[in-house]
Parts: structure tokens; sequence; C-alpha cells
């Protein structure tokens, strides 16, 4: 067996890329609701929260299903409808899609929390200093909810990085264009090559444990002067 | 002076804040139980209460009427709330020149004053209860406020620190002379920085006037009241100073810590003072001092006697006394008394 398995490697590139991607594309969007969520009232709130749960329990095939018929030949982002194909159904911008689908209610909530983390009464207190609400969000809001912010993002690359139930759907199994380790690892158990399996569930299992443990360190809450509240604790 | 007009209603939880008062004080008290709607009042005025409606105009200025809405940013308010809400994580230095009305200049006067020097680069989460009760009262004065709001600002602290927090605000008050409205629940608080104090009972202003008498008036209520007196330190001699009140008399106080020519504010319990209508001779208490009775108050079991020291420039002493006392004296208005009392019961507040 070569050092550095050709098939992992290129595997690994494309989950990254496609995980990475789908992040770029939900992070702001998610955030600015996330926000609006913990700070705004609104008419017709409590449907907006609502339909941004819906996809957390929804079956990732069912939200498969839903963007394959949105981006069909005569669905309504499809060719007929606007003249020209987009190109999305089946390429690694299926497989970014998908994944954006499943992670962005994950991210917009947790951002709604870190905001919410934030007292606003130090907000107004800022503002009321001087501080118009922009420069308000820039330097109090965000850096106060940035942590919970990270943590946001960082669930959202880990579901992101196992999506399978949308992606296959929307994207195939495409080897080198839309094969992520959660389509791979399918593949192979498919085909009997067990030992295969097991190494891309052990490769899946290291990232998905990097990246909860940046979950919860970033989600650990931290005394008034910065340090985390367990270290001071056994500091003492 | 400064002219306060507030004619403020906002519907709370447990009652209607409405509170109609117009006055003329440097600083404005407001004093009342907790619920009373201080808090609520003060949040209105900064603008952080949408639902707030009336007027209200300092010195003319209108922070809002049924025509003008400043916003928040723009009402030129240094606030200093009573949990102190200082931003987490961030040095002193960062937290008191956060907005962007600080400058070098006044930051370098404010923590001079304040006695934060040395703290400006610690960060704020790790200081003591006093010390971040001083940078937010820094953070106030830094952003150079056209009204400074103070919410109970010492009431988070114990009470031995509550009194080493006060020369601050006295200091603060005189030295940056801006118009500034002071909640408390604290009567010593209220009489050691507001000439002028509203009384306010489940939203209602239901007295307003000068701090000594508004409180005196309420004696019947308040555990203790105190006579809060500016003097300035004459002579030190051994464990007492002589501190000389505006009128001329001298008081002899505890010296601990205090310097010839230094302007202090002492307090001085209504109930620790003695009167007697003869010269007093052969007595162990170090103050004894010539006055006229002003006013007499009788209010069920208390009784109160406000006596003037110093004609020229009186200083007004507010004394507790029986009844029977006052009957056996026969005190009346005008007449001449001594009052007397241990230096002891002299406490400094401000120095």
């Amino acid at each position: 067996m070569a050092l550095v398995d050709p098939d992992l490697t290129e595997v690994l590139a494309t989950t990254l890329r496609v995980a990475g991607a789908a992040l770029l594309v939900v992070a702001l969007p998610a955030i600015a609701l996330g926000f609006a969520l913990a700070r705004a009232s609104f008419f017709g709130k409590s449907v907006v929260e609502t339909l941004v749960a819906v996809p957390l329990v929804l079956p990732p095939t069912a939200i498969g299903y839903l963007l394959l018929r949105t981006f069909a030949h005569d669905g309504p982002l499809g060719p007929q409808v606007l003249g020209f194909d987009l190109d999305v159904l089946f390429t690694w911008r299926g497989a970014v899609l998908a994944s954006a689908a499943v992670a962005f209610p994950l991210v917009a909530r947790a951002a709604r929390s870190a905001f919410e983390g934030v007292d606003p009464r130090l907000e107004l207190v800022a503002r009321t200093h001087g501080l118009s609400r922009l420069a308000t969000f820039g330097s109090v809001t965000l850096p106060l909810a940035k942590r919970g912010l990270l943590a946001a993002l960082a669930l959202g690359f880990g579901r992101a990085l196992g999506e399978f139930g949308a992606t296959i759907i929307v994207a195939g199994n495409v080897r080198g264009e839309t094969q992520t380790l959660a389509l791979a690892i399918f593949e192979d158990i498919q085909l009997g090559a067990d030992r295969h399996a097991l190494l891309l569930v052990g490769v899946t299992l290291v990232i998905a444990l990097g990246l909860m443990w940046t979950v919860e360190h970033l989600s650990r809450p931290r005394a008034p002067n910065g340090t985390p509240r367990a270290a001071r604790g056994n500091a003492r | 002076m400064t002219r306060f007009e507030l004619s403020v209603a906002l519907r709370l939880a447990e009652f209607e804040l409405a509170v109609e008062l117009s006055t003329d004080a440097r600083m404005l008290g407001v004093f009342g139980a907790s619920g009373s709607g201080k808090t609520s009042l003060l949040e209105a005025l900064a603008g952080w209460r949408k639902d707030a409606r009336g007027r209200a105009a300092i010195d003319g200025r209108v922070l809002f009427d049924e025509r003008t809405q400043l916003s928040i940013e723009d009402r030129g308010i240094g606030y200093v709330p009573q949990d102190l809400l200082l931003v987490p994580g961030r040095s002193v230095r960062r937290q008191v020149l956060a907005g962007p009305r600080a400058d070098a200049s006044v930051f370098e006067r404010v923590i001079g004053m304040l006695e934060l020097g040395a703290l400006v680069e610690r960060d704020a989460g790790s200081l003591s209860g006093g010390e971040r009760q001083r940078v937010a009262l820094a953070r106030a004065l830094c952003s150079r406020p056209k009204l400074m709001l103070f919410d109970e600002p010492l009431g988070a602290l114990d009470l031995p620190l509550r009194r080493r927090i006060l020369p601050y605000l006295v200091k603060a008050r005189d030295a940056f002379q801006v118009p500034a409205i002071f909640v408390s629940h604290d009567p010593l608080e209220v009489a050691a920085l507001c000439d002028v104090t509203a009384v306010l009972e489940r939203g209602r202003v239901t007295a307003l006037g000068a701090t000594q008498r508004v409180l005196r008036e309420r004696a019947s209520e308040l555990e203790m009241l105190e006579n809060v007196l500016a003097a300035t330190i004459d002579a030190l001699e051994g464990s007492i100073a002589l501190a000389r009140l505006p009128g001329g008399s001298v008081v002899r106080v505890p010296s601990l810590g205090l310097a010839v020519g230094q302007p202090i504010l002492f307090a001085l319990a209504a109930e620790d003072v003695l009167v007697t209508t003869l010269e007093p001779r052969a007595i162990s208490a170090r103050n004894r001092l010539p006055a006229r009775i002003s006013a007499v108050h009788r209010d069920g079991g208390f009784c109160w006697l406000e006596a003037e020291l110093d004609a020229a420039e009186p200083t007004a002493i507010t004394v507790a006394l029986t009844p029977a006392a006052i009957d056996e004296l026969e005190l009346a208005v005008d007449s001449s008394v001594h009052l007397v009392f241990k230096t002891s019961a002299c406490r400094v507040l401000a120095g």
C-alpha cells in the first residue's frame, strides 16, 4: 500500500472543497439571520424561526429531492424557466448546494444563540457613549459573540462534511467531482472493500473529533477576564 | 445650575411611570425604594425605552418630546449603570476610550482624578468591585457627556466600599460640572451629592425640593437622618482635624488621612447631636457650636430641629429630639442654642 492512498487524498480533497465552499455560501446569510432572530422583532418572526428549523428534522433525502425538483430541467430554477442552465445537478456545485442546505439551519441557530449570549445592555451603553449601531456591532457585539460564531461555523462545517442523503440525490457519486468521504464509505461498503471503508471511517472520525473538540472549546463559558471558567477553577 | 424639565410616562409591568418635575439643580437626586421606577426613568432619558412618552429637556435641550426623538448616540449621555456593564475581556484603557467622543486629554485627566493610572492596561474583569466602579465612571466621563446618569452606582458594593468610592463621585461632580441625575435609595449618598432631590414612589414624584429638607420630611421612614456638610481643613491637632465650615465655624473631625487645605465632606447623624440652651462647659465632647433654631418639625413621635450655624453664611444642621426635650427646653424658632457632638460622630466621606 502506498504511503499516501491516492483515492483517500482525492476523496479528502473533494470533501474539504465541498464543505468549505458550502460554509462560504451559508456563513454570511446564516449569521445575519441569526442576528436578526436574536435582536430584531418583526412580523412573521415565528414563521421564519419555524422555516429555519424545518431542515433540521426533514430527512436529508427529502431536502435533496426538493433541490432536485428545483433545479430540474422544468423546475423553478431549471433551464426551461431561466433560459440557461445553472449546471447544478450532478456537479460539485450540486454537492455544495446540498451541503449548504443542511448546514444553514445549524449555523443560523447556533449564531442566534451566540448573539443572544451578548447582553444587549452592553450594546446600549456603547451607543449611549456615542458609538453608532454599526460601530457597536463591530466593536461590542461581534467580538463578544465571536467564539459562539466560530463554534457555529465549525458545527456547520462538520455537518457539511458528513452530508450524504441530499448530496447523493442532487450531485450523485462522481469520483473526483462529488464523491465526498460519506459517499466514498457508502461505495466501499457496497463493493465489499471493508478495509478501505474502515480507513475512511477512521479519517472521518479523526476530523469529527477535531471539529467537535473545537466546538466544545469555543462554546465553553468564559470568565469575565476572558479565560475559560474551568481553567480558572483548576488554577485555584 | 441646570434646568431639569421632565414629563415622562412609561408603562411598566406593575404600574405606570409618570414623572412630572421641573426644577433647577446642580445634581438632581432621585430617591426611592427598589422597584419605584428609578432605573426605568433613567433608561427612558437615555433612549433605551422606545415606548417612553412625554418630554424631557435639560437646560432647554430636548431629548425627546412629541416632535423630537434624539437617537441614543446623539443624546450626549454618560451612563453609570448599577451593574457597570463593562465589556468582558477588555483593558481599562479600551473600556474608557471606546466611545468616539473620548480623547487623550480627557482620558488623562479622568484617569488621574480617579486614580486609575496603574490599572489602565489591566483587564477590567480582573479588577476589584471598587476599581470596576471607577472604570465605569471614567468611561462615562470620557464620553464628554452633556448629561450624566448615575443608576445606583454604588448599589452593588458593600457599605465600607461605598463610602470609599463616594469621594470619587464628589470629585467627578466638582471637576466636570456636568448636569447629572443621581438615582439611589441611600439617603447619605443623595445628601452628599445632590442639592435637589425628588422622591419617587410607584412611578410618581411625591416630594421635590432641597435634598436635606426632602430627606428630613421622610426621616420617620429612614433608618438614620444624616447631615452632610462641606468644610475645609484648617489645621491638624494629632488625631483631630479642624474643619472650617463656609460660614467660619470650626468643627473637629477625625484627622485620619487628611491634610491642611483639603476640602472635605463629612456626615453627622441627626441623632448624634445634643442641644443645650446654656453654654456647655466641662464636657468631653469637642464640638460645642452656637446656633440659632430656624425650624421645628413635629411628626408624631419624631421631632426635628433645624439649627443654623454662622448667621452670615449659614450652615443648617438637622437635630433629632424627643417631643419632651423640645418642650422642656422651650425650643422654638429663633431660640439661641448650642449644638454639642463628639469628634467621632463626624464621619469624613470625601476628602
